[in-house]
């Protein structure tokens, strides 16, 4: 019917509710879900401002406003911390994301197809192996008679030590270890996005001389440059929360001074240690960081490369 | 595309392939090493370092055998078992369902539910709040706190919400003339064609629940018979506490050493599930990976 615009009516309440009985039902239960599980605890992040104590509950414990979030910040620890969360991920974000780029573009130089896609599929078994293992295999690679240790003593000459008691290793024996489970994975979306990279631009550069690394920087990447942005954005996002349960389980009190983190400290403090009015502070500080940077970063990125995701 | 076959294509290539071969051996080697220490002579064990390229001694089965008639070992195992098929299950519906209902274009309350629902990604009550309302419910050292907070998952929901958007409108509205209720219409139309989406999120809910410790170590800290396997698997390999799992005749074992060869067996044991359902996976994991982007 060329030019009549269906004009598409709101259903009145009524209707709807007429229309999808079943919808109404089924959405009960699933809106209790998160109001139980992800937002009764936002309204717990009261007890950030409170001293709280279990016995009083959170109605019963004292208002002592910013007083949590001071004792952070002016805590011995505090600067120490969040260079470890800073530094750990943006170790991360400036080694690891585009080692995924360039493992993804040297994956799609492969042309034996069955050799490139064996090697992708071995590339993301780590992935799937359980933080607790590769925990283990760290702790015991890294003890003092352990194969990474006897390794780096011949190679680098350093003394024979556990590498998990040096604080002056864990930044790189975190990374490597992330590296190591996340690479593959982590190249799966950039694979995927260089298959669809226009081969014919491909062709008009090669007759025109471009070499391969012309080509991957001009054609390719700016090809896939939404993909890039999008993981970006999303890594931004959880700056803050860094590799937390590794961490945790390769951590102890000897390199505490390069591996104790933010989620590591609230770990600490509020389970550990039952201080659940400062460590509450502290994780509500974390979150707000985090979505502040979330925010930043898709705003940047709308603003420069014409993508976002919010 | 045609190519020209210089000599620094030539090089590039030997490169590259070495490299990717080099790397997949890193990928392997260490994994191997730990099997193959599984079925190594235990006395060896200890006396070897380096990476262990073939059994050590005489291939043996003893570390498996004390490994899986251990009891805790048993209970994790099916601990495990019982959350994933839990999660897998119920997850995958409920997560389903939540992202037909937002899809659905003339349900009023869609627009309102999907920002509800996106609200809980970007922002949440953190670690002790959460743990403060499991606690108030009585959950603490019963199984629901491993098996409920995260059951429903709002990265997936949007997933799905997408998977069905995608779906023409037509099968709807046909759907809607013969009479048929939205849910009839979920549930006898509409899900086998998203059996791509549904895939992943169960593959996913799968591995991501079988390699969980976190939320055990925190919820369930006095309760062993509900431990995951990754629980005891901890206690063993971080904890380095043997004396808990290995009682009884396994103890007056420990000093033939194969405390150490029962750690091995264990990664193994747990680790195997997970790398048989890995490479039948792959079809929907890339798929999965690159619909939603990334699962963080």
């Amino acid at each position: 019917m060329a030019g009549k615009i269906k004009k598409v009516k709101k259903a009145s309440w009524r209707h709807d509710f007429l229309m999808n009985k079943g919808l109404y039902f089924l959405m009960i239960p699933i809106i209790l879900y998160f109001l139980i599980f992800n937002y009764a605890p936002m309204f717990g992040l009261v007890i950030a401002f409170e001293d709280f104590k279990p016995t009083r509950g959170i109605l019963g414990s004292n208002w002592v406003g910013l007083k949590n979030f001071i004792d952070f910040f002016t805590g011995p620890n505090f600067f120490i911390i969040l260079r470890n969360t800073l530094a750990i991920s943006l170790l991360g974000l400036f080694i690891g994301f585009p080692l995924g780029i360039v493992f993804a573009l040297l994956l799609s130089e492969l042309k034996i197809l069955r050799f490139k896609k064996t090697v992708q599929t071995i590339s993301y078994l780590p992935y799937f192996v359980s933080t607790v293992v590769i925990a283990g295999l760290i702790i015991e690679f890294c003890s003092s008679n352990g194969i990474v240790t006897s390794l780096l003593v011949v190679v680098l000459r350093i003394p024979r030590e556990n590498l998990l008691t040096n604080p002056d290793y864990f930044w790189a024996i975190n990374l490597i270890s992330d590296i190591w489970q996340g690479l593959g994975y982590g190249s799966i979306v950039y694979v995927a996005a260089i298959t669809s990279v226009s081969g014919e631009l491909h062709e008009a550069a090669a007759i025109d001389g471009a070499t391969r690394l012309r080509r991957a920087w001009h054609i390719t990447i700016p090809g896939i440059m939404p993909t890039i942005v999008t993981m970006l954005i999303i890594k931004c996002g959880m700056l803050m929360n860094v590799g937390f349960d590794k961490i945790l389980l390769l951590y102890n009190p000897s390199i505490y001074s390069t591996a104790d983190v933010i989620s590591t400290h609230v770990q600490r403090m509020g389970i550990e240690n039952a201080q659940y009015g400062y460590s509450t502070a502290v994780g509500l500080f974390n979150s707000v960081v985090g979505t502040l940077l979330l925010f930043i970063s898709n705003y940047l990125s709308s603003k420069f490369a014409d993508q976002s995701i919010i | 595309m045609i190519e020209k076959t210089t000599p620094s294509r030539i090089l590039f290539n030997i490169l590259n392939y070495s490299f990717m071969i080099f790397f997949s051996f890193v990928c392997i080697i260490p994994l191997w090493h730990v099997l193959m220490a599984s079925i190594s002579d235990p006395r060896g064990l200890m006396a070897a370092s380096g990476v262990l390229w073939k059994p050590i001694g005489e291939a043996t089965l003893r570390g498996y055998g004390m490994v899986l008639k251990n009891k805790s070992i048993i209970i994790g195992y099916g601990n495990t078992v019982f959350y994933v098929v839990f999660a897998a299950v119920a997850g995958t519906i409920l997560t389903t369902v939540s992202g037909y209902l937002i899809s659905r274009k003339n349900f009023r309350p869609a627009k309102f539910l999907t920002l509800f629902i996106m609200f809980t990604m970007m922002f949440s009550g953190g670690l002790i709040p959460t743990y403060m309302v499991i606690k108030g419910l009585g959950m603490i050292n019963t199984r629901w706190a491993v098996m409920l907070p995260g059951v429903m998952n709002a990265f997936y929901i949007i997933m799905m919400k997408s998977s069905f958007e995608q779906l023409s409108d037509s099968y709807e509205e046909s759907a809607r003339l013969d009479g048929a209720g939205p849910v009839t219409i979920l549930f006898r139309i509409l899900l086998p064609l998203v059996k791509a989406g549904l895939a992943v999120i169960i593959m996913f809910t799968i591995v991501l629940q079988w390699n969980s410790w976190y939320p055990a170590s925190i919820y369930l800290p006095r309760v062993r018979e509900y431990w995951p396997l990754q629980l005891f698997m901890r206690e063993l390999l971080i904890q380095n506490d043997t004396a808990k799992i290995m009682t009884g005749t396994d103890a007056a074992q420990a000093a033939d050493y194969t405390a150490n060869l029962v750690k091995y067996c264990v990664t193994i044991v747990g680790t195997i599930p997970i790398l048989c359902v890995y490479p039948f996976a792959q079809k929907y994991f890339v798929t999965g990976v690159t619909m939603g982007g990334v699962k963080g």
